[in-house]
């Protein structure tokens, strides 16, 4: 079976207040930067085999339904691609 | 009464758990979280800790433990669930609970005692405190804060499911130690068998170790089973 890797990305939810990015800011406007603002979030990269894309796309689906929380925040499916 | 205490890789408050509930006169066992059935118990105890280092967010992988399907039907079938610290992170993350911890507001990991108020005296948890009392307990984490959106806050608050709010000590104004939303320190369900707090009871039942406030915690929990 042909093997995939997903990126998903892991985002607070707009409106919720994210110490880690304002902690970020204040360092980048300290030194400089003229930054509006700043949200951290994740990066998760997840290999798998499934049989084709179509189905592939639906796992990494899946997958951001169960790694992210939805109280607090959203997922995108950032890349889906084919790998060796 | 016998109580479950669920240890998960990273569970640390488990032996604190067992020592207040034992000193309350009810019996303990530690159950790992790869368990699928919890025969033979009254109650649940998900302890503080960091339950898998608190990867990917604290308590989101120990809610998808096997244990915790046996804990859903325990708190569906009206028994008592207890979830402590992590162990609140881990009802939350489960959906058990309403609402999510994020991170403090300071961004530091928070180890003090806070002056925490009982806004309910029904419940068995706090049946022997008074109405507005304000206790004090240990708090360590670093996402403690709770969230809820505003639906559900409201939800909260009318149907009175608030137990524990931050309170001032001494009359401190920054008393909230992490910027939960309405002060929140402690929720239960509406059926009232379920409870999530961030601040430590176990970990204030003996004069050695530092304060008895939570002692009462505990006894409560007792007299509901010899009721």
């Amino acid at each position: 079976m042909p093997r995939y890797q997903a990126t998903l990305l892991i985002e607070l939810k707009e409106g919720i207040l994210d110490p880690q990015g304002r902690a970020v800011e204040g360092v980048l406007r300290d030194l400089g930067h003229p930054v509006e603002g700043v949200r951290v979030g994740k990066v998760l990269e997840v290999v798998f085999q499934e049989e084709n894309l179509l189905k592939a796309e639906e796992r990494a689906k899946a997958l951001g339904q169960l790694l992210a929380n939805p109280v607090m925040e959203t997922w995108t499916l950032e890349a889906l691609k084919e790998v060796p | 009464m016998r109580w479950a205490i669920v240890r998960f890789p990273g569970s640390n408050c488990d032996e604190d758990a067992r020592f207040a509930l034992k000193k309350a006169g009810m019996e303990a066992a530690f159950v790992w979280h790869t368990e699928k059935e919890l025969k033979g118990f009254d109650g649940v105890f998900l302890p503080g800790g960091f339950s898998y280092g608190d990867y990917l967010r604290p308590g989101a992988l120990a809610a998808k433990s096997p244990v915790m399907e046996a804990v859903r039907r325990f708190a569906e079938e009206g028994r008592y669930v207890i979830g402590v610290c992590n162990g609140f992170q881990v009802l939350t993350e489960a959906g058990i609970l309403p609402g999510a911890l994020l991170a403090n507001l300071n961004l530091h990991f928070t180890c003090k005692e806070v002056g925490v108020r009982v806004e309910r005296v029904d419940l068995p948890f706090t049946r022997l405190y008074g109405k507005g009392q304000v206790l004090r307990l240990p708090i360590a984490h670093a996402e403690g804060r709770y969230y809820a959106d505003r639906e559900t806050l409201a939800r909260l608050e009318g149907e009175g499911l608030v137990v524990f709010r931050y309170a001032p000590l001494g009359g401190e104004e920054d008393y909230n130690p992490n910027g939960s939303l309405h002060d929140i320190a402690g929720i239960v369900n509406k059926r009232g068998n379920v409870l999530g707090m961030m601040p430590h009871p176990e970990r204030a039942v003996d004069e050695v170790l530092g304060g008895t406030d939570g002692l009462p915690f505990f006894l409560g929990l007792a007299k509901e089973v010899a009721r």
